[in-house]
């Protein structure tokens, strides 16, 4: 056994060690592996996608709805895009544009990915925004919502099929003026997300002669317990709060809204992502009477959604969600445009991608807009108690 | 000012919390120079169990045995993490093997219980909230605050007032001492391992109400641990205590006076007492007192 330093000093460097640990557990950001999967060659009648999703990470459960989503896509088409059998190279996002942008290269250079489809982490999209202007292929962005992807930063080659973050904000606004007698109390996650989603709802609801009672950004993925900004809100005379939360913020937010007695006396308004998936399931009774605005619910009462709930339950034992969709509609995005690029070239398949014209989607009939953004309708949805589960009823459609 | 009271509540909550997971990393690297990394993994596993085991809704009984399987099952991982990190002496390898460790638990969890976040609802008849200083409070938190003054006197008085305790803090000061003088050292040290493993593991069901369980937890409340650690010094009960108390303070009173920095404050309390107080506000007593 080696002779033990003097108490001291062996305390001493004990503590630096500690400290440095500490340091370097806060600089690190947890690095996901990308899964290799061997790329061969084209095959002749064949279409390789590259579908980049988180499969590690906090985004590993959007992941896991997004890849399911498109599969089930696949699987009612006989594997088949625009004629062609697809097939599916899938690489790990991970949780930032470290991972993510790495990988999405490995699709397009190594694996020759005609077009990749995925991406839920905005800086990631972003990040690879000049790579696909530039190599000239297709990216079909199911999740990422900063607004710049289709504003500022647009592309001929980046396409989204799901949302642009102001615009998920915005329909609720002037519902909420009209319901709410008094001012609203503004909350959310301070990153880019919360607040595009709060200047969005904040822009409609002002213009419909709403009243901001307060507004305040919490760290973002560091806020376990939200006790010090409910005690806030309770501090003012806000009559109602608009959040925007997701993931493990999401379930800590609204369960402790219910354990700290505001429920009751202050109704809580959100962007979907409060209550979506997974999410939902951990809040339970908590979020029940929670009202938000998104553009879908597996209740959508239409004959297109049922069938789809009823085939992803089928395959998947579970409730579809907006991830889930937002895949699945990329699939349907691709299958029509890939139709119409028999050659497959990115120019091609991005100038077919214009053409693709409406989509019959279990969210509702959609287009994509001159920005290439989806134009799609919002719902305003209520946690209810459907018997089981707690599920987002539909309430009314919002302009 | 009852919004700070109210704060000030929520972090002795949150410092009792703290304080159970704290302790076990403190006295083990006191004790023997292990650094266990893997010590937010034995939380989170606690935090599964709660999961499993009580999940939504479940009555007070279901409640205890997820207590008790999670001391259980944190006993055993600390036992073995005893075990593997007597094989190297060195800081660095200690370090690398429970980061190790805890990147399998970890792993392990998320293919067993998803990526998902759960959550765990507080036992029934604790379930509710009272009014405290006119606002309403979850009385689980007010539990957890009990829970955490009983810790403290309990553990206060098994190390520093019972026999096994004078062991252990002997053992703390000066190991090759004790072992001098015929004490089997390594027992003292794989029991203390053990137990603060299940502590943590333990805090981890507690927590379960409030933090609830999902991947990536392990490292927010590891990194935590070690500025608690950091703060009140190493290998030490009143340490551990005053360092989760004032953290937990620190985070409630900061979020609530300076909201925009919450997230920064901890590690700047860290950093001045590492200024001013280097090896922490109540280290160990060791052989070479000053």
């Amino acid at each position: 056994m080696p002779v033990l330093p003097a108490g001291p000093r062996r305390l001493r460097s004990g503590t630096a060690v500690l400290a440095l640990t500490a340091a370097a557990l806060v600089l690190s950001g947890c690095a996901g592996s990308s899964l290799d999967q061997s790329g061969g060659g084209q095959a002749g009648d064949a279409v390789k996608i590259g579908l980049l999703v988180p499969l590690s990470g906090v985004y590993a459960p959007l992941g896991e709805d997004m890849r399911n989503g498109f599969q089930l896509y696949l699987d009612q088409h006989g594997g088949k895009l625009g004629g062609r059998t697809a097939e599916v190279v899938t690489a790990d996002e991970g949780e930032g544009p470290q991972t993510g942008v790495p990988a999405a290269q490995k699709l397009v250079t190594q694996d020759q990915a005609t077009a990749v489809v995925g991406v839920v982490n905005s800086a990631t999209a972003l990040g690879l925004r000049d790579f696909f202007h530039e190599s000239k292929k297709p990216l079909l962005v199911a999740n990422a919502g900063a607004d710049d992807i289709t504003g500022a930063r647009k592309s001929a080659y980046v396409w989204r099929t799901s949302f642009a973050n102001g615009k998920v904000g915005a329909p609720l606004g002037a519902a909420v003026a009209k319901e709410v007698d008094g001012g609203v109390y503004l909350i959310a996650a301070d990153y880019a997300a919360g607040r595009e989603v709060v200047a969005g709802f904040r822009k409609t609801f002002e213009a419909a002669g709403g009243k901001v009672a307060g507004e305040k950004y919490t760290p973002f993925g560091k806020t376990q317990d939200f006790q010090p900004f409910l005690s806030a809100i309770r501090g003012t005379d806000a009559k109602a709060v608009y959040a925007f939360y997701a993931g493990a913020e999401a379930v800590s937010f609204v369960k402790q809204y219910r354990q700290f007695g505001l429920t009751d006396s202050t109704p809580l308004y959100g962007a979907g992502f409060l209550t979506e998936g997974g999410v939902l399931d951990a809040q339970g009774d908590a979020a029940a009477g929670v009202k938000t605005a998104l553009h879908y619910s597996s209740e959508l009462d239409t004959p297109r959604n049922k069938e789809f709930v009823d085939a992803y339950r089928k395959a998947y034992d579970e409730a579809p969600t907006v991830y889930a969709v937002q895949a699945y509609d990329s699939a349907a995005v691709l299958d029509k445009a890939l139709a119409n690029a028999p050659g497959g070239s990115g120019e091609e398949v991005a100038k077919a991608l214009a053409g693709v014209g409406p989509i019959d989607s279990p969210r509702g009939q959609w287009s994509f807009d001159t920005d290439h953004d989806a134009q799609q309708k919002y719902y305003l949805r209520e946690v209810r108690d459907s018997g089981a589960t707690m599920v987002n009823a539909v309430v009314s459609e919002l302009s | 000012m009852v919004t700070y009271l109210v704060g000030a509540l929520n972090g002795l909550a949150m410092g009792s919390l703290l304080f159970a997971i704290a302790l076990g990393l403190s006295l083990v690297f006191g004790m023997m120079d292990v650094l266990n990394l893997a010590h937010g993994a034995v939380y989170l596993v606690g935090a599964y169990l709660a999961v499993a085991l009580a999940g939504d809704g479940a009555g007070p009984m279901a409640f205890v045995v997820a207590v008790l399987a999670a001391a259980g099952a944190g006993a055993v991982l600390g036992g073995v993490l005893a075990g593997l990190s007597r094989a190297t002496p060195h800081h660095l390898d200690q370090a690398l093997l429970t980061l190790g460790v805890s990147l399998v638990v970890a792993e392990l969890l998320s293919v067993f219980f998803g990526n998902d976040v759960h959550s765990v609802a507080a036992p029934a008849p604790v379930a509710g909230s009272v009014t405290v200083f006119g606002e309403s409070y979850p009385v689980y938190r007010l539990l957890v605050i009990g829970f955490g003054v009983m810790l403290a006197v309990g553990v206060y008085v098994l190390v520093e007032r019972s026999r096994l305790g004078s062991l252990i803090r002997a053992t703390v000061a000066d190991r090759g001492m004790v072992s001098a003088l015929g004490v089997h050292t390594g027992r003292v040290l794989v029991g203390v391992f053990a137990a603060g493993a299940g502590l943590a593991a333990v805090g981890g069901v507690l927590a379960g109400p409030i933090l609830g369980a999902a991947p990536g937890l392990d490292e927010k409340v590891l990194l935590l641990a070690l500025v608690v650690v950091v703060i009140g010094g190493l290998g030490s009960v009143r340490g551990a205590l005053l360092g989760a108390v004032l953290i937990g303070q620190v985070q409630a009173l900061g979020t609530t006076l300076l909201p925009e920095y919450a997230s920064f404050l901890v590690f700047a309390a860290m950093a001045l007492v590492l200024l001013l107080r280097p090896a922490g506000l109540l280290p160990a007593r060791t052989a070479v007192s000053a």
